[in-house]
């Protein structure tokens, strides 16, 4: 059944196009004809040491994407095909990929404990290939090094593969076991011990149960701390990265080994090399993320049931842990605020201290003070430097009272660098500490203000004037003026900023006109912080947002001439076109918010619409995001009246809610459906045929992404409270939906938080599909018809209420859906909700909530209820 | 591939440029918007039926009202006028309007009078002011909506409002907040003629009549129950002018066709005062095709609230158009049986109601007479008309006074139909009659007379003076022998003395 398949393989990486094209429809054609022959053929050559290492590996490469895909439905495609596969088929393929494992070929083995792995991930959740495990570890002391190494590789990524729960206890204590042997520093191959250090990173999850055991936890950690030490980077750098994997998964059980864990970071970050530094500083941050996390649900509600206990590790760690952070933030790259993708061992250190501060607040301040008081005004600028980033990073955590201060003095000064300073990073991360001073200490909570009347012109004088500066100080200084209009956002029917609005608008125009301003992401950072000022200001300004309109409405007019575009330019022009139509967003919903100015803002309507189609007509497959959130919000200025839009923007409307693979996209034009909905009412009824059916095909596809669901099911109460009892012909396909809906988000037992968190999203736009069929059948002669749906409707209410997991947001919908359905049934619900198993009790519970929304709601159920059975 | 085994973790430096967060939260925003509107416009539907409580007392057990002091409520309520009056944010306006609202609709004795001490009328209307967004609209019309629903003195204290709560009520407004205003303008509509008038002269009526037409959703019912209390009268001129409002009589037809109870009932209250008050409305209505939808309502709803107002807005019709008895007793109609039914009814306004509507029935031709006669209504008027309570009786009394007498001809005696009279009285009905006159209430004893003068005169050879004294008639006559009203009194008298002189008795 095998086939020879080397030359293919080898043509497929070929130079020459036509020979590559060749070799890879001939590979797409055997595999289309022969599946398993193809498979077999793939495998064999891999397990060959006769063949040439660049056919071994692309044979390999092409049976591990045989088996495994990113898009979900892809994935269950591909795991569904293998199942079916003939039993002598997978089991000769399996026997080439284990023999594979002892070649002398590093590529050729490693490649096959991945492809294994896939097949693990697999067969095992079906209980099959239950050999595996065993096999892979018997006599795994006797074997050569190298087989040992490939071992202890495939081990990893199984762990990787597979989820805990499919490997039995014994299976996890003996891979366990031999993958901390080979950690060991005993082991004297570098190979092995690497391979076991970086299987142990994915087999901590299994570990649960041997970390509750101090005996094989001490074992683990004195392996993990020891691995730190080896001569080998790549080792070093794997074990710390154990022990960041561990700080989070283990957070509880860390206290006995956390002095020692100081002083192996501690030397690591001074000493070691940078990937071992950057991972040294990660295991701190992570202990933050950690300890910022059981503090907020603290803080929360003082019920101190959080599982959790905080160790205040951070804080007593905090006398060593600032200077040595400190230390860092002098090792600057020479470029690396022009370079986006950096990551260095100052970014670290900084971004650590900033975790710092906020999990232990004040109590930092007094320890980062001396060291910004004594560099600050160093000749060198890394000192210069190091010092205002270190004030920049302490902002958020500590109480303002704490701050205010040290602010006000500081404040002078960071304006004064960012206009003097000789030094080009220095005057970049002083308009960040800026921005960072506007973000954290200015605005309406804060009691003594910043930012005075004596201040407040020069502040915007000096970040106008930045904004001339070098493209990343330039994009800082933005940044700097977006916080500074945000604290203004509620500050009033008069503003701070008004008497400087139009120099600003001007000045952030010119910005984006500037030549540079690809560099740096400057141009965004203009255009968003526009967003920003005409967000925050105030009715004095509104001609001047108004005046703004034409200017836009001309620039993205503009984008829409060029002609036969690269791909490259196209990039851009849909680049731009995103930020222009962002803008045009903001304005629209500042306009659209008061009468007057939605009244003037109206004449230029039909002219932005016709702007927003061109520019969906500029892609063929797919449509812009931008232009679709920004016709979002001018279905609600325009009102009914949208409805003239729809005939020409039906198509587009439709295209986003097709779009599968970008469910951004799809999850956009969701919400603009319920926008719509709400700015037309029954005039959306001609759309509704094509847009229900768009929807229910989106629901029933395997291909969209989950966070997609909950908005559609929303959807469908939007669509229903707009066209009332008109939604009659849908019921039949809707309700069906919703119902299985319902009985599989009611129990949520076992899940983690993210999915918990999930089916609370899931049951809300359950509840509130429901709630809009209902409400929108209110009133009609057809109420009848929601009758056979009523009971099924309280047995869901009955077991999310039993199930005593649903958060705030859903009891609220779900009390106010209680309402709702006897509101619309009347007597027809009343005997039904008094024979429910938990409606009274459901609904005293959410009478005597602390929660207001919750206690409106319940009171209008109460009410509604009463009514249906007093009838 | 060896060597991509791990991807060390990265996390986002602190540093950061501000475009990142701020699409996301833009974005967000959007999202946010969105989900507030929903809820506003689901909490605005909700709300707005809250309302409806009012009219249907519906009762709320109070266990689970919060008890609380009368003066902390007061303080409360003043606390929260205060904060209205601040100059916050729009959003924290709106939370202070909640706030005021939840007060006022909370406590089954809200402290609308201190509120109003508190000054909130001015500020409430202050937050109607035009192009205000439509929460704080809604919020700001509910609370009116409740103090016009207090005492009458609370009422009128609205009336500074009233200009901005009519202009709400206009096209373009959106329907929760035109809903809420037509809800506090119905309270004070209805609370005296006065108030009524000054609405009239606002100029509420043309808008609460447009809203009224279908389509518009819920807020027809809210509508219609405003323009009934609107139309109220005395003054018949509102009814007529409603009457006139293009698609009014067609809004109502198709409602009554079509509309589910709780709208069918706002909607014949409509009709009861348009067909009491207005001979346009009435002949107008008779004219379109309204009786038919009001006896297939008869006949087709169990529920008293609808029954009463359709009841007597057939009784209006039929009383107030000769044409309409000719209508509606076509062959074939049901409009006998709907009354059988509410005969049958344990309801009192029912049984009353459809003998007033049988009353005016029996008033018409022979043959609707004859109707009435043949079917199963006769029975149970006269089993009403010795078992039921006075005010019933004497509705009964004219419908079977009526059946045995056709239209007066100029000369006041009415003419005889002896047939029914013999078949009345063989029934056994004159006790009946002459119960009522011994009745203190001088129109039951009119009809008595009135009958027994009917039996006197019209029972063949004789036979009425035998029968009326044997139910002891004459006893009953001569307690108005010096009776005050002179009307009675004649008549009793001059019974006695035509049927009971010197000559009775001598033919035996």
């Amino acid at each position: 059944m095998a086939m020879e398949v080397t030359q293919v393989l080898l043509n497929a990486q070929s130079i020459d196009g036509t020979v590559r094209k060749h070799a890879e429809d001939s590979l797409k054609q055997f595999q289309e004809q022969n599946l398993p022959g193809f498979l077999l053929s793939l495998s064999g050559e891999l397990a060959n040491d006769d063949k040439p290492i660049d056919s071994r590996k692309l044979a390999g490469l092409i049976l591990k994407n045989a088996l495994d895909a990113k898009e979900q439905h892809r994935k269950f495609e591909l795991v569904q095909r293998w199942l079916s596969l003939d039993v002598n088929v997978k089991t000769q393929i399996k026997a080439c990929l284990l023999k594979t494992l002892t070649s002398p070929v590093p590529d050729a083995r490693s490649t096959a404990s991945q492809v294994i792995a896939k097949i693990a991930g697999i067969e095992l959740p079906q209980k099959q290939w239950p050999e595996l495990i065993g096999s892979l570890l018997s006599n795994i002391h006797q074997l050569p090094a190298h087989v040992k190494q490939a071992t202890l590789e495939t081990l990893g990524y199984l762990c990787e593969e597979v989820s805990p729960d499919v490997v039995d206890q014994d299976h996890v204590n003996k891979i366990l076991t031999a993958v901390v042997q080979g950690m060991n520093a005993n082991e004297g191959n570098n190979d092995v011990r690497l391979a076991a250090t970086r299987a142990l990173y994915n087999a901590l999850s299994f570990a649960q149960a041997n970390f509750s055991n101090d005996m094989e936890r001490d074992y683990i950690m004195r392996v993990v701390c020891e691995a730190t030490q080896s001569t080998d980077l790549k080792i070093r750098q794997a074990a710390f990265e154990c022990l960041v994997s561990i700080s989070s998964t283990y957070y509880e059980k860390l206290a006995p080994y956390m002095q020692d864990i100081y002083s192996i970071t501690a030397k690591a970050v001074r000493e070691d090399e940078e990937p071992v530094a950057l991972q040294a500083i990660e295991f701190w941050s992570s202990i933050c993320d950690e300890e910022i996390d059981i503090l907020e649900e603290y803080g929360g509600d003082f019920t101190g049931d959080s599982d959790i206990p905080c160790f205040y590790f951070i804080k007593q760690a905090l006398p060593a842990l600032v200077p040595m952070l400190l230390e860092t933030l002098l090792k600057q790259e020479e470029d690396q605020d022009q370079d986006e993708g950096a990551w260095n061992i100052a970014m670290a250190g900084g971004t650590c201290l900033g975790l710092v501060a906020r999990t232990v607040g004040d109590d930092i301040v007094p320890l980062v003070i001396p060291f910004i008081e004594e560099n600050i005004t160093k000749p060198d600028w890394r000192q210069r430097e190091a010092a205002t980033y270190a004030f920049g990073s302490i902002l958020e955590g500590p109480s303002p009272d704490k701050l205010v201060h040290v602010v006000n003095v500081a404040l002078t000064f960071m304006l004064n660098a960012l206009t003097k300073d000789p030094n080009n990073h220095v005057k970049d991360t002083s308009a960040w500490t800026l921005g960072r001073i506007f973000e954290f200490l200015h605005g309406s909570t804060i009691d003594t203000p910043i930012i005075t009347p004596a201040n407040c012109q020069q502040i915007i004088t000096v970040l106008l004037q930045s904004m001339k500066d070098a493209p990343n100080v330039a994009e800082k200084a933005c940044g700097a003026l977006y916080f500074l209009a945000q604290g203004y956002e509620d500050v009033g029917p008069s503003s701070p900023l008004t008497p400087f609005f139009q120099e600003i608008v001007q000045s952030l125009l010119t910005v984006t006109h500037r030549e540079d301003a690809g560099e740096s992401r400057l141009r965004t950072a203009a255009y968003e912080t526009l967003n920003e000022v005409v967000r925050s200001s105030t009715d004095e300004t509104a001609p001047m947002v108004l005046q703004l309109v034409p200017v836009i409405m001309m620039e993205l007019h503009k984008t829409l001439e060029g002609q036969k575009l690269s791909s490259d330019e196209r990039e851009k022009q849909s680049e731009l076109q995103g930020l222009l139509c962002g803008c045009l967003q903001v304005i629209i919903q500042k306009l659209g918010s008061a009468e007057p100015t939605k009244y003037v803002f109206m004449q230029y309507a039909d002219q932005i619409m016709g702007l927003f189609l061109r520019v969906f007509a500029c892609r063929s497959a797919t449509v812009h995001e931008e232009a679709m959130l920004a016709i979002g919000a001018l279905a609600y200025a325009t009102g009914p009246d949208f409805a003239k839009y729809m005939p020409e923007f039906y198509k587009y409307l439709e295209m986003g809610l097709q779009n599968f693979e970008e469910y951004q996209v799809c999850a956009v034009t969701v919400g603009v459906v319920g926008d719509i909905c709400r700015a037309l009412e029954e005039k959306i009824l001609p759309y509704c045929d094509g847009i229900m059916t768009q929807l229910l095909k989106d629901l029933s596809s395997n291909q969209l992404h989950r966070s997609v669901k909950p908005p559609i099911f929303s959807c469908f109460g939007d669509i229903a409270l707009a066209i009332g009892e008109n939604f009659e012909k849908y019921l039949m396909y809707a309700m069906p939906m919703l119902q299985s809906a319902a009985d599989l988000s009611a129990h949520t037992s076992g899940a983690d938080d993210d999915m918990t968190e999930y089916t609370n999203s899931l049951r809300n736009g359950i509840l509130e599909a429901y709630s809009g069929i209902f409400q929108g059948f209110k009133n009609s002669p057809k109420t009848q018809l929601l009758i056979p749906y009523a009971p099924h409707i309280l047995q869901f209410l009955d077991s999310i209420y039993m199930e005593k997991d649903m958060d705030e947001v859903v009891m609220k919908t779900a009390i106010g859906l209680l309402g709702d359905l006897a509101d619309t049934l009347g007597s027809n619900a009343g005997s039904l909700i008094q024979q429910s198993l938990s409606s009274k009790d459901f609904l005293n519970e959410c009478l005597s909530s602390d929660d207001h929304m919750i206690k409106e709601s319940a009171e209008w159920a109460k009410l509604a209820i009463s009514k249906a059975i007093s009838v | 591939m060896a060597d991509e085994g791990l991807t060390p973790h990265r996390r986002d430096p602190i540093k950061s440029s501000v475009g990142n967060v701020a699409a996301q939260r833009r974005r967000q925003n959007a999202v946010t918007v969105g989900k507030e509107r929903r809820e506003s416009l689901v909490r605005a539907k909700r709300l707005c039926r809250v309302g409806t409580s009012g009219d249907s007392e519906v009762s709320v057990d109070n266990d689970m009202m919060v008890d609380e002091e009368q003066s902390i409520l007061e303080t409360q309520t003043a606390a929260a006028v205060e904060e209205l009056k601040g100059k916050g944010a729009m959003h924290k306006r709106v939370d202070a309007l909640r706030e005021l609202r939840r007060i006022l609709s909370r406590f089954e004795f809200p402290p609308v009078e201190t509120a109003l001490k508190a000054g909130a009328i001015s500020t409430l209307v202050q937050c109607l002011s035009f192009g205000s967004p439509d929460e704080q609209l809604l919020e700001a019309a509910w609370c009116l909506t409740n103090i016009a629903a207090g005492k009458q003195e609370e009422t009128k204290a609205l009336l500074p409002a009233l200009p901005l709560l009519i202009a709400h009520l206009g096209e373009k407004s959106s329907l929760p907040v035109a809903e809420q205003c037509a809800w506090a303008l119905g309270n004070v509509a209805g609370e005296e003629e006065e108030l009524r008038d000054v609405l009239l002269a606002q100029g509420a009526l043309p808008p609460l009549a447009r809203m009224m037409l279908p389509n518009k959703g819920s807020t027809v019912r809210t509508a219609a129950w405003a323009l009934s209390n609107l139309i109220k009268g005395p003054d018949p001129k509102a009814a007529s002018e409603l009457i006139r409002v293009n698609g009014v009589l067609d809004a109502i037809l198709c409602h009554l066709k079509k509309a589910n109870e709780e709208l069918a009932t706002e909607v014949a209250w409509v009709v009861v005062y348009l067909s009491a008050l207005s001979n346009v409305a009435t002949s107008l209505l008779v004219k379109s095709d309204v009786l038919p939808q009001l006896v297939e309502r008869l006949a087709t709803t169990n529920s008293l609230q609808l029954l009463i107002p359709v009841l007597r807005s057939l009784g209006n019709l039929v009383a107030g158009d000769s044409n309409t008895i000719c209508d509606i007793l076509v062959p074939g109609h049901k409009v006998i049986e709907v009354l059988v039914k509410c005969l049958k009814s344990e309801h009192r306004v029912l049984k009353k109601e459809a003998a007033w509507v049988l009353s005016n029935i029996a008033a018409g031709s022979v043959e609707h007479k004859q109707l009435i006669c043949s079917s199963e209504a006769l029975a149970l008027l006269l089993h009403l008309l010795s078992t039921s309570q006075s005010d019933i009786r004497k509705e009964v009394a004219y419908v079977l006074g009526n059946l045995c007498v056709s239209p007066t001809e100029g000369d006041g005696k009415p003419r005889l139909i002896q047939e029914h009279l013999i078949s009345l009285v063989s029934r056994g009905c004159l006790p009946g009659f002459i119960d009522l006159v011994r009745s203190a209430d001088i129109e039951a004893a009119r009809l008595g007379l009135q009958f027994m003068e009917l039996v006197l005169r019209g029972m063949p050879n004789g036979e009425g003076p035998k029968l009326v004294e044997q139910e002891d008639g004459i006893d009953a006559m001569e307690r108005f022998q010096f009776h005050e009203n002179e009307d009675l009194r004649n008549m009793a008298n001059g019974l006695v003395d035509k049927y009971f002189g010197e000559d009775y008795g001598l033919d035996d």
